[in-house]
């Protein structure tokens, strides 16, 4: 270790675990500190109260975590065999909404994460370009007109996604496009489609579906089961992975078009792959949990204040913390106002809107990423 | 320390033949037929007034702006056909005012400069180490490499991004104005490095530079641009003369044979009939 004194101690940046540093080593503690914490909460309280620790050892049970048949109807839908009360009410109604916290909080945040990179934007984020509202409007008319199609329910989310992303850059396009344009683009496009999607509230006859609906345009988690982990996992792990591998373009993308072309970066190649898995990533999300908010807007921007612009930390660490702030959101939309719930995109828009003004007052040039 | 000018010059490393370069959003060609090869292993320095196409044909030469008309060759072969990476390994281009995000160090920029070496999933090998380690002593910030690139002066940050382009490690080298707006001693600095790479290591260097007297004492050979076309191109002593000053770049000059090539001396503008 000593021998090698002259060596520069970035010299190995990236090799192996190079890169890992240790601001990253804190956000990934913290943030499975948060998630631990939120957990336990989530877990342990409720109608059908069970003691944290009992929670854990519910959960610990090896009676189902060594269960086959517990995990092929966990994972592939089936009947879960017969478990006590508290086993059953963490393992098949708590433990879900938990998983797919974590799973929609990875998502957004690591889609957040791309967009502010390809757009070399800091105010970038799914809900601010449009992508979460064409995702909720396809989600929408396929639960209220397509009923048949709900299988496919994250693929067109994701077109629709992809629609509205497209429509902001075509309107925000002028010979190119900068942060502001953007920005406005994206009230233009979310605007219009939060619209069509009051207008279809009203195609409704059923009061109870209206209320849930409006419910999860505002994202919500209340009623997440393990069908919507199922949902989720496969795109989360695609998507994710994706991202991941596309670090280092992410990297040499926001030196700019320019350097990286001269790179011998295929810019519009890689833009247009990287958005597409931006789009997933949100659209999935908005599949399983309605439209969540801020988070891929706050958390990478957090994210990148303690470990940098390195995008593989910065990507790392916003699967970690994206987790941490919606499942604590989600606790505290819980459990705030117990019995009744509120839907975690209120918790976190009013987290959000606020950090949102602070990144406007904080840039005079509106976000661009210098 | 032999004198690169007596090296056997090999013809047209990288070559424009009749190209014609435009903006989408330009009315006309900006560069309109200019034919010119790149002597390898020289400086070649790109001079002009203010919109005669210098940056332009710079990009053009790069490959970032595709031409309306014409062709550009790397050693023989159309750029196009050229893969993204594999172009830039040969030849790098240093846009004028690059940006780099918040808080990148001037090490994480200059491993930039490695992107086209490394494959989809490769990690960093002692070649890229020794790439960066050599680009940063080469352009003497080796002492800053782990500082952020923001808490730099602005000529120390030109020279991380001239460290970035080196690490590339390509033969030929487009520089867009790398000494404008720095202070007199960065951009002595800036090309210094320039002259010890055509000395040292045989690379091919095409610069765009503002100031004439600059370009005169580093350059090997000076292509003058005026309105989109090439006005006169040679060595600095042979192309910068009185007459060319005035009807070029509309200015009143003497100019005399100095240590480092030839001085100019501006007297004034030209007479506004030949100016405008």
């Amino acid at each position: 270790m000593s021998g090698e004194i002259r060596e520069p101690p970035g010299a190995a940046a990236d090799t192996r675990l190079g890169w890992v540093n240790r601001q990253l080593v804190a956000v990934v503690v913290g943030s499975v500190a948060v998630v631990v914490t939120a957990a336990t909460l989530q877990l342990s309280f409720g109608a059908y109260p069970v003691s944290p620790l009992g929670a854990w050892r519910a959960l610990a049970d090896p009676e189902v975590l060594l269960s086959a048949a517990a995990w092929r109807a966990f994972l592939l839908g089936g009947r879960v065999p017969n478990y006590e009360t508290a086993t059953l009410v963490v393992w098949t109604i708590r433990l879900p909404r938990v998983l797919v916290a974590v799973l929609v909080g990875a998502n957004l945040a690591v889609s957040g994460a791309i967009l502010q990179a390809i757009t070399r934007n800091e105010l970038a984020s799914p809900f601010v370009l449009g992508v979460s509202s064409g995702a909720g409007l396809a989600v929408l008319l396929t639960v209220v007109v397509f009923t048949g199609l709900l299988p496919l329910l994250p693929l067109f989310a994701a077109v629709g996604g992809g629609v509205a992303f497209l429509l902001v850059y075509a309107i925000a396009w002028q010979g190119g496009t900068n942060p502001v344009r953007l920005v406005l683009a994206g009230v233009i496009v979310s605007s219009v489609f939060g619209s069509v999607q009051t207008g279809l509230f009203l195609l409704i006859e059923d009061i109870g579906l209206v209320q849930s609906v409006v419910a999860w345009t505002t994202g919500s988690l209340v009623g997440a089961d393990w069908a919507q982990v199922r949902m989720l996992l496969p795109w989360s792990v695609a998507a994710v992975g994706a991202a991941l591998l596309g670090a280092r373009e992410l990297n040499v993308l926001t030196l700019g078009e320019e350097t990286a072309a001269s790179l011998g970066l295929s810019v519009e190649r890689v833009r247009f792959l990287l958005s597409g898995v931006a789009v997933l990533a949100a659209a999935t999300s908005v599949a399983a949990a309605g439209i969540v908010g801020f988070v891929g807007l706050v958390v990478p921007h957090i994210v990148r204040r303690s470990v940098g612009t390195d995008h593989k930390r910065l990507l790392v660490g916003c699967v970690f913390a994206g987790p941490a702030l919606l499942l604590a959101a989600d606790a505290g939309a819980r459990l705030a106002l117990s019995p009744a719930q509120v839907p975690v995109g209120i918790v976190t828009g009013i987290l959000g809107g606020p950090y949102f003004l602070y990144l406007m007052r904080k840039h005079g040039d509106f976000g661009g990423f210098r | 320390m032999t004198d690169g000018s007596d090296r056997p010059a090999r013809d047209g490393v990288l070559a424009a033949e009749e190209l014609v370069l435009e903006y989408p959003e330009s009315d006309g060609p900006v560069i309109d037929g200019v034919s010119h090869a790149v002597t390898e292993g020289r400086v070649t320095a790109l001079v002009g007034p203010n919109g005669s196409g210098k940056s332009t044909l710079l990009r053009g030469l790069s490959g970032r702006l595709a031409p309306r008309s014409g062709s550009v060759t790397l050693r023989g072969r159309p750029l196009d056909e050229y893969g993204d990476r594999e172009r830039a390994r040969e030849l790098a281009r240093l846009p004028q005012e690059p940006a780099a995000p918040d808080g990148i160090t001037v090490e994480e920029l200059a491993y930039h400069g490695r992107y086209p070496h490394r494959g989809f999933l490769d990690t960093v090998d002692d070649a890229d180490v020794a790439a960066v380690d050599r680009a940063l002593r080469l352009v003497g910030i080796d002492r800053l490499r782990d500082r952020p690139l923001a808490d730099l002066s602005g000529g120390q940050r030109r020279l991380a991004w001239v460290a970035m382009v080196l690490a590339q490690d390509a033969d030929v080298l487009l520089l867009d104005e790398p000494t404008t707006f720095l202070d007199l001693r960065h951009q002595l600095a800036v090309m210094d490095v320039v002259r010890t790479l055509r000395e040292d290591d045989e690379t091919t260097v095409v610069l765009v530079l503002h100031d004439i007297e600059q370009a005169a004492r580093y350059a090997d050979e000076m292509v003058v641009l005026r309105d989109g076309g090439v006005h006169a191109t040679g060595p600095p002593a042979s192309v910068l003369e009185p007459a060319l000053l005035a009807e070029v770049f509309g200015i009143e000059a003497e100019v005399d044979p100095g240590r480092f090539g030839p001085r100019i001396t501006p007297i004034g503008p030209a007479d506004p009939t030949t100016g405008s």
